[in-house]
């Protein structure tokens, strides 16, 4: 962690996370019958299910090798947390109402019940970060994280997303904040760090880049953001925040809230389609990546006139297009990456950042499960934020904690403030000393004069 | 009729008739389904890509990944060889040649049948193996539906009553050509079944591989 921006004794994490604690008090009431429920829920898996995911549920062969992937299921042996056995109401809808052969599976299986919705909401959103790593293991090729992903969706149109996400997410679509973070509390951090000598534009007319930050490196992570416009700024780019959309984060799609999802996702295009910018870079937060790059087009049905990169993208491009100068570190390091699955697995972000480590003279120790099949940090799509999945995120972190001592690294590394927050939160807890550091920050604290 | 007349010519000629229709059938569905057209850019753009990115997760989809190789190689490893083996004892069996001949026309040498019975009981044995697995592995359990007990059961039969059938035993007093009558309706009801349950996966397992492969490396990422 950045003990700048957390403080040497925690305060500043221990008043984001009680803030979290309270989140479920901001859930908005669903006033929805329990037939309601499963109609809505019914239509929006029927409304998303596709040729690609038909396949997939049509191939299954039940062989429960997804099982072996996941790190809520290898972290506590229970069965239910089988990854495709979260796709379960999803198959049963297919099969009975869209299936080439329903009308001999409507002899056999029953509907889905208002019960069994609020039973998978347990294991669709609190034990399933969307990490994608059953899709790298599963035999068959069966995209299970897509099917769990319109679950999730299902679930968060029939009122039953957890109510920690659908307060964010209420907010976030009703007053465009975030944990209260809008643009007066933007505008107080550029303050402050404009009074330390950095220059941070908002609001240009036009500019080439198009910069986002969000509410938690606002509330928590100020370096990576002041960070960002250091290493903007030495590039000599012309770069600009925009008040009408600087947030990165997307509740909408974390809460499996579509209309949100879109809400938010035109804030950002338009912001940045009105400033002219050729690109658009989202901050150290791993949902916010797929959420722009991969998502946003088909929300919005039309093709984004700019490039979408993560920080780090842009960074690992900059430094081997030798544009971007770093130091190597006067000590050398050793330290581990985390692969933040939304970004590298879920996102093609790898060689980057390790061109950037490396650029750094640091040296790099792979945990055994790295790259493609690393293991989330377990706070992932929203996990962190929910309160009744803290005990469960510790038992996986056992698995990354394990992970990443085995490395015998001095620190790790990561790309995401999601990882971050969970890391730090389990390493608290359990007083596991490993520094945790930021991608942005080590590079901005090791520019080339 | 005889039951074995009637399973080799009206019984075979209508499971052959419904596993076609139903294969035909459900391959359409599926191709009437909508294909959503990705809008995001592409990091790895162009169709030659996505070809190659397809293919090979189609390979390497073939053996288990590192990180789960303790934990599922038994299972990996026995799939392959219970597959291999029953296909084995169907087109190599010197007894099924001239059935084969006289669909297609033509046929091939056979194998021994010494070792085909070797092969045949081991298929048995991992099969039943892995059923017992399945009815007692938690996962399994969990994940495990109507369509797993049938498809195993009609994917076993044809080999218990293949066994039967060639060494000529005699359960409860039946006669060859009435055990050879079974042994092709247990046939016939694992084609009949084909298009309806899990081994419909023939199909399309490799398409949901290469479908993935395709999707993931226009991220960049190899899948």
């Amino acid at each position: 962690m950045s003990s700048a921006d957390i403080g040497q004794d925690g305060t500043a994490f221990d008043r984001f996370e009680a803030q979290v604690k309270e989140l479920k008090r901001g859930a908005p009431p669903v006033n929805l019958s329990d037939d309601e429920r499963v109609r809505i829920a019914k239509r929006t898996m029927l409304e998303k299910l596709d040729f690609g995911t038909a396949m997939d549920l049509e191939t299954c062969v039940h062989c429960g090798m997804c099982a072996e992937a996941c790190h809520f299921y290898e972290a506590t042996q229970d069965p239910k947390y089988t990854p495709i056995h979260k796709a379960y109401l999803l198959r049963k809808v297919y099969r009975r109402e869209l299936s080439p052969i329903r009308f001999l599976n409507k002899l056999f299986l029953r509907e889905i019940t208002a019960q069994q919705l609020e039973d998978w909401q347990e294991l669709v959103f609190n034990s399933c970060t969307e990490c994608g790593r059953c899709d790298m293991m599963c035999p068959m090729g069966i995209h299970i994280s897509k099917a769990i992903a319109i679950t999730r969706e299902a679930l968060g149109a029939a009122g039953l997303a957890p109510p920690e996400l659908r307060a964010v997410e209420h907010e976030q679509s009703e007053s465009g904040t975030l944990f209260g973070i809008g643009p007066p509390e933007l505008e107080a951090t550029i303050a402050q760090l404009r009074s330390r000598g950095l220059q941070i534009p908002i609001d240009k007319p036009k500019a080439d880049v198009m910069v986002l930050t969000t509410a938690i490196d606002l509330v928590l992570y100020k370096e990576s953001f002041a960070a960002t416009a250091k290493v903007l700024n030495k590039l000599g780019v012309d770069w600009t925040l925009e008040h009408s959309g600087f947030e990165a984060a997307n509740f909408g799609l974390v809460s499996g809230h579509h209309s949100g999802q879109a809400l938010e996702s035109k804030r950002v295009v338009d912001a940045a389609i009105a400033c002219g910018a050729k690109i658009v870079i989202t901050p150290e937060c791993g949902h916010a990546y797929p959420a722009l790059r991969w998502e946003s087009a088909n929300e919005l049905q039309k093709r984004l006139p700019f490039e979408v990169m993560a920080i780090s993208e842009y960074m690992g491009r900059e430094i081997v297009a030798g544009r971007l100068k770093v130091r190597p570190m006067a000590k050398q390091k050793k330290v581990t990456y985390q692969d933040p699955c939304k970004i590298a697995r879920q996102g093609g972000v790898f060689a980057e950042p390790r061109a950037v480590l490396a650029a750094l003279g640091l040296e790099l120790r792979e945990m055994e499960s790295h790259g493609k099949t690393q293991y989330c940090c377990g706070g992932g799509a929203g996990v962190f934020l929910i309160d009744a999945a803290e005990p469960l995120r510790r038992r996986t972190f056992e698995i990354k904690q394990h992970q990443v001592d085995d490395t015998g690294a001095d620190s790790l590394v990561t790309t995401c403030n999601t990882c971050r927050l969970s890391f730090t939160s389990n390493a608290r807890k359990v007083n596991w000393n490993t520094p945790i550091e930021s991608l942005v920050e080590l590079v901005a604290a090791n520019l080339a004069d | 009729m005889t039951l074995l007349d009637f399973a080799r010519g009206p019984g075979f000629f209508c499971a052959f008739m419904i596993m076609i229709v139903g294969i035909v059938w459900r391959v359409s569905g599926l191709l009437m389904f909508r294909w959503r057209r990705d809008l995001s850019k592409a990091r790895n753009p162009g169709p030659f890509t996505a070809v190659m990115g397809g293919l090979r997760t189609v390979a390497m989809r073939s053996v288990p990944p590192h990180e789960l190789e303790k934990n599922i190689t038994f299972q990996h490893f026995t799939g392959y060889a219970w597959h291999i083996g029953w296909f084995v004892t169907f087109l190599f069996l010197g007894a099924h040649l001239p059935f084969i001949r006289s669909i297609l026309g033509f046929s091939w040498p056979n194998l021994p049948n010494g070792i085909l019975l070797v092969i045949t009981a081991i298929t048995l044995g991992i099969l039943l193996t892995l059923y017992i697995r399945r009815l007692f592995h938690p996962v399994l359990r969990v994940i495990t539906d109507a369509d797993d007990h049938i498809s195993v059961l009609l994917t076993i039969l044809p080999l218990i009553t293949g066994i039967a059938a060639f060494g000529h035993w005699s359960p409860l007093g039946a006669r060859y050509e009435s055990v050879l009558a079974i042994h092709l309706l247990s046939v016939e009801a694992l084609m009949v079944w084909l298009p309806f349950g899990k081994i419909f996966h023939f199909a399309t397992g490799l398409l949901t591989r290469f479908r993935l492969g395709a999707a993931f490396i226009r991220r960049g990422v190899r899948a």
